[in-house]
C-alpha cells in the first residue's frame, strides 16, 4: 500500500496522523477486540475456548516444568534445543492450517488503509505477541532456557535469548502467512487447508513413531547427536547461547545470539517484502484459475464419458455420478473418504503387525459405512436443488438409492480386498468367510442407518472452518447422528453375529462359511429396505432438512 | 379433469377477495382465469419476529412481475415458501391452481427457481451442473444436453462451460442458475434478486432471456429492491414492507401520480427521502 497511499497521505493527512493514536496501539486493541468478540458468539464457544486455553496453559506449564526438571541432566541441552526447533517449525506451519481462524493474519484486509509498511510491520508484530499462542510459547521457552542456564551470566543472557526465540517464532509465523496469503485466500488454498487434516493425522502417526524410537534405550543418545546439529538452527541458537555462556564460551554465545538476531531480521525482511507486494499488487488468483480451466475441462470431459458408460440410467445414475465427482473434487468429501480409507486400512494393518484378530477388518466396513450418515449435510445449501427436484416418493427413493450405491460401490470392493488381504497375511484364512459375512452385514446395517440418520438427524457442515464438524448449536444433532447411528448399526448386526457366536460356542466350525452368504444377503436387504422405507420421510422433511443443512452457508 | 374439480372445491374454501388495501383490486377474480400464483394468509415467524405476516396475493399469468421491498421486507421468505423450499407456519400457496404442499408433483415440474443465498452444486462445471439438474428432473439425457448447449450459448457461458461453478463470477453464477431453472421449461419462474451483483452485460443477457420467456407465455416473478430495474422490466408489481403486501397491481396503477416507482415506493413504505441533514461537515472544507 505504500506507493499508492503516498499521494493520498501527502495532503492534509500528516497533521491528522500526528494527533492520531499510534498504529501499534490500535492493532493491539483490535486483536483484543477480535479475541473478545470471538468469545461473544455463543456460550458453548466461550466454554470451549476456556477449556482449550486451560489445557494449553497446563500443557505449556508441564512442558516448561519438565524442562526445568531436566536441569543437571546430561540430556538437557539436546532437549532444550529440540524444543526450540519444534516450536519454530510449529509456528511456521500453523498459519498454513489455521489461516481462516485468525482475521489478523490476512494483511490484504488492510490494503485500503493509508498505512506505511514499517509502522504496519511493528504494529502487526506487537499485536501478534498478544494471545494465548505466544503465552504458551513463552512458558515453554522459559523452561528451555532455565534448564541450560548455569551461573549469573547465563541467567542474564537467558532473558534476551528467550525474547529472541519468541520473537523469531511469531515473526516466522507472520512471514509465512504473508507469503502464502494469496494461496491461502484463494479457493485452491482453502481446499488444501481442508485436506490438511489428513496431513495432521499422518504427521501425528509419524510423531508417535518418533517418540517410540526415542523411548528405546539408545534413543536419547541419538537425540543428543541430533542436538549437536539442531543447536545451530535458529531459534535453537539462542537457547544454546545460554548454555555456552554458562560454560564460559562467551564468544560462542555472542555468535549464537547474533545468529538468532540475524535470523529474526531476515524473517522480518521477508515479511516486509511480502507485505509490500501484497498491499500494492492486485489479486490474480482467479486469472490463473481461468487459464487452467481449459485444460482441466478437456480432461474432465474424458472422465465423464468413461463414468457414464458404467452407471445406471435415470436418477440413480445421475445422483451417483455427482456423488463420485464430489468424492474427488470436494475437499471435504475427499478428506472424509480418504480418512475412512486410510484408517480402514491402518487398523487391520496394525492387527497384522501385532498378530491380532482378522475381526479388526470390521473397522474398514465401519469407517466406510459412516460415510452415509450425513448425506444431505455435505450438500449444504445446494440441497435446495435436490429438494426442488424431488416431487414424489419415487424421486426420494432414487435419490437415497443413488447415494447408498455410490458409498457401496467404493466400500464393497475395499472391504473385500482389505479383509482377504488381512486374513491371508494373518494366516487366518479359515476365519475369512465369517469375517467377510459380518463385514457385509455391518456395512449394510450402517448404510441402512445412514439413510435414516441423513433424513432424520441431518446437521450442517461448516464451510469456512475445516476443523469444525458441525455448525454452532448443532453438536447435539451430530451426537444423535453418529453415536446413535453406530450403536443402532451394531445392534442391527446381531442377527448375523449371534448365530456366528453360537456356531463358535457349540463347535460347529464347519458351518461358519454360511455367515458369508447370510451376511451379504442380510446387509443388502437391510440397505434396500431402509432406502425404501426412508424415502417417504425424506419427501416429508425436504424443507426441514434444507433449513438445517443450510445453516452454515 | 380431476385437477379442475379439485381446484373449484378449494376455491370455495378460500377466503374472499376483500382484503385489498391501497394497491387497487386488480388481479384475477375467482371467476377469471386461474392466476399463476395464488397466496392466501401466508405466515412465517422466526422466533419473535414475523418475517411474513399474512400475505394474500394473486399474480396474473403471462406477466413480468416484480416483488419489490426494502431489505428485510420478507421477499426471500415469501418466495421460499411459494416455491416449496420453506414450510410456512400458516397459509396456502397455489401455482396454476395446484397446491404447493399438497400436490408437489404438479407444482415442482411447473416452476423454475433461482434462489438467493443458496449455493448450487459448485464442484460441477457449468455444463455438468445443467446435465445433472436436467436428469434429476427426469428429462431424457439427449434432450438435456441439447437444451443445455443452447442455454449456455444464449447466456454467453459456452466459453466457461467446463470451468467449475465454484470459480464462476457472481454474474456467471446467476446465469448458470437461470439456465438450470429454465432447463425443464417451467410455466412460472421465480427469481430472487436475479440482478444483484451482476454486471450490466450479464444483466442485459438475463433480461433478454426473461423477456423471451414471458413472450412465450411464461410468468416471471422476481424480487428486487432496485426500483429503476423493476420499473423498466415489469408490467405488474407487488410492493412488500414489514412482511406484508402494501400495494399490488399493474405498474402504472401502483405508481399512481408519483413521477417514478421509487417515489411511489418510498411513500408507500413511509420512508423519508430527505436525509443527511446532520452531516453538514461532509464535502465541506473542514477535513
Amino acid at each position: 500500500m505504500s506507493a499508492p497511499a503516498a499521494p493520498a497521505a501527502a495532503g492534509p493527512a500528516p497533521a491528522r496522523m500526528a494527533a492520531a493514536p499510534s498504529v501499534t496501539g490500535v492493532f493491539v486493541r483490535l486483536k483484543l477486540s477480535l479475541l473478545r468478540n470471538g468469545l461473544r458468539v455463543s456460550r458453548g464457544r466461550t466454554v470451549g475456548w476456556c477449556i482449550g486455553v486451560t489445557f494449553a496453559l497446563l500443557y505449556a506449564l508441564a512442558n516448561g516444568a519438565g524442562l526445568i526438571a531436566l536441569r543437571h541432566n546430561e540430556h538437557a541441552p539436546a532437549a532444550s534445543v529440540t524444543v526450540a526447533v519444534v516450536l519454530g517449525v510449529g509456528w511456521a506451519v500453523v498459519p498454513l492450517f489455521f489461516f481462516g481462524g485468525d482475521d489478523t493474519l490476512d494483511p490484504t484486509r488492510l490494503t485500503m488503509l493509508p498505512l506505511r509498511p514499517r509502522p504496519l510491520l511493528t504494529a502487526l508484530m506487537v499485536s501478534s505477541l498478544v494471545g494465548v499462542g505466544p503465552l504458551v510459547t513463552s512458558l515453554i521457552v522459559a523452561g528451555a532456557v532455565t534448564s541450560v542456564a548455569y551461573g549469573a551470566a547465563a541467567a542474564v543472557v537467558a532473558v534476551p535469548a528467550g525474547v529472541l526465540v519468541v520473537a523469531f517464532c511469531v515473526a516466522l509465523s507472520r512471514a509465512v502467512a504473508a507469503a502464502n496469503t494469496r494461496l491461502l485466500t484463494s479457493r485452491k488454498g482453502r481446499d488444501l487447508a481442508l485436506l490438511s487434516g489428513l496431513f495432521v493425522a499422518v504427521g501425528a502417526q509419524l510423531a508417535n513413531l518418533g517418540a517410540q524410537s526415542l523411548s528405546d534405550s539408545d534413543g536419547l543418545d541419538r537425540a543428543d547427536s541430533a542436538g549437536h546439529v539442531l543447536r545451530w538452527i535458529p531459534p535453537a541458537t539462542a537457547v544454546d547461547a545460554v548454555r555456552s555462556t554458562g560454560r564460559g564460551a562467551y564468544g560462542l554465545a555472542v555468535l549464537q545470539l547474533a545468529m538468532t538476531a540475524a535470523a529474526v531480521a531476515l524473517v522480518l525482511w521477508w515479511w516486509h517484502r511480502s507485505l509490500v507486494r501484497l498491499m500494492v499488487s492486485p489479486d490474480a488468483s482467479t486469472i490463473a484459475a481461468a487459464s487452467e480451466s481449459a485444460a482441466g475441462g478437456r480432461a474432465r470431459r474424458g472422465s465423464r464419458l468413461r463414468l457414464r458408460l458404467r452407471l445406471p440410467e435415470g436418477r440413480t445414475g445421475t445422483v451417483m455420478q455427482r456423488q463420485f465427482r464430489y468424492m474427488w473434487r470436494d475437499p471435504r468429501a475427499k478428506a472424509a473418504l480418504a480418512t475412512g480409507l486410510a484408517v480402514g486400512l491402518l487398523l487391520p494393518l496394525i492387527a497384522v503387525v501385532q498378530h491380532g484378530s482378522v475381526y479388526q477388518c470390521l473397522w474398514a466396513a465401519g469407517l466406510l459405512g459412516v460415510q452415509m450418515y450425513n448425506q444431505f449435510g455435505t450438500d449444504g445449501s445446494a440441497f435446495w436443488v435436490v429438494a426442488s427436484a424431488t416431487a414424489d416418493r419415487r424421486d426420494a427413493e432414487l435419490e437415497l438409492r443413488g447415494r447408498a450405491l455410490s458409498v457401496a460401490v467404493v466400500a464393497l470392493p475395499y472391504v473385500t480386498v482389505v479383509t482377504v488381504g488381512a486374513a491371508v497375511l494373518l494366516g487366518q484364512v479359515g476365519s475369512l468367510a465369517e469375517t467377510l459375512g459380518l463385514a457385509y452385514a455391518f456395512l449394510g446395517a450402517l448404510l441402512a442407518v445412514g439413510c435414516l440418520a441423513s433424513v432424520r438427524f441431518p446437521y450442517a457442515v461448516p464451510r469456512d472452518n475445516p476443523f469444525a464438524n458441525a455448525a454452532p448449536g448443532q453438536s447435539g444433532l451430530v451426537v444423535l447422528n453418529v453415536i446413535g447411528g453406530t450403536l443402532t448399526g451394531a445392534a442391527l448386526c446381531l442377527p448375523v453375529l449371534g448365530p456366528v457366536l453360537a456356531l463358535h460356542l457349540t463347535g460347529h466350525h464347519g458351518l461358519l462359511w454360511l455367515a458369508l452368504p447370510a451376511g451379504a444377503i442380510y446387509g443388502a436387504a437391510l440397505a434396500a429396505l431402509a432406502v425404501r422405507f426412508t424415502a417417504p420421510r425424506l419427501l416429508d422433511r425436504l424443507p426441514e432438512i434444507l433449513a438445517t443443512v443450510r445453516a452454515s452457508s | 379433469m380431476a385437477e379442475e374439480s379439485q381446484e373449484t372445491g378449494r376455491r370455495d374454501a378460500l377466503p374472499s377477495y376483500g382484503d385489498f388495501r391501497d394497491g387497487g383490486a386488480i388481479g384475477a377474480r375467482p371467476e377469471g382465469p386461474v392466476p399463476a400464483v395464488r397466496v392466501r394468509g401466508l405466515w412465517k415467524q422466526f422466533g419473535e419476529q414475523a418475517a411474513v405476516a399474512g400475505v394474500d396475493l394473486d399474480l396474473p399469468a403471462g406477466r413480468f412481475i416484480g416483488l419489490v421491498g426494502p431489505n428485510g421486507a420478507g421477499k426471500t421468505t415469501t418466495l421460499s415458501m411459494v416455491t416449496g423450499l420453506l414450510r410456512p407456519d400458516d397459509g396456502q400457496v397455489q401455482i396454476n391452481g395446484h397446491d404447493v404442499w399438497a400436490d408437489p408433483v404438479a407444482v415442482k415440474s411447473r416452476i423454475g427457481v433461482l434462489p438467493e443465498g443458496l449455493r448450487l452444486f459448485e464442484r460441477l462445471s457449468g455444463r455438468e451442473l445443467l446435465a445433472y439438474t436436467g436428469r434429476l428432473r427426469g428429462l431424457p439425457g439427449a434432450e438435456v444436453d441439447k437444451r443445455a448447449a443452447q442455454l449456455l450459448d444464449v447466456l454467453d457461458l459456452t466459453g466457461s462451460q467446463h470451468k467449475l461453478v465454484v470459480d464462476y463470477s457472481t454474474g456467471m453464477r446467476k446465469k448458470i442458475g437461470l439456465a438450470a431453472a429454465l432447463l425443464h421449461n417451467p410455466e412460472v419462474l421465480f427469481l430472487d434478486e436475479p440482478f444483484e451483483g451482476v454486471d450490466p452485460v450479464s444483466a442485459q443477457v438475463i433480461r433478454g432471456v426473461l423477456e423471451r420467456f414471458t413472450a412465450g407465455g411464461g410468468t416471471v416473478v422476481f424480487s428486487s429492491h432496485v426500483m429503476e430495474l423493476v420499473e423498466s422490466l415489469c408490467d405488474w408489481v407487488a410492493v412488500m414492507a414489514a412482511g406484508r403486501i402494501v400495494a399490488r397491481g399493474p405498474l402504472a396503477e401502483v405508481r399512481g401520480d408519483a413521477s417514478t416507482l421509487q417515489d411511489a415506493f418510498l411513500s408507500l413504505v413511509g420512508a423519508d427521502r430527505v436525509g443527511g441533514q446532520d452531516l453538514d461537515w461532509l464535502g465541506g472544507d473542514s477535513r
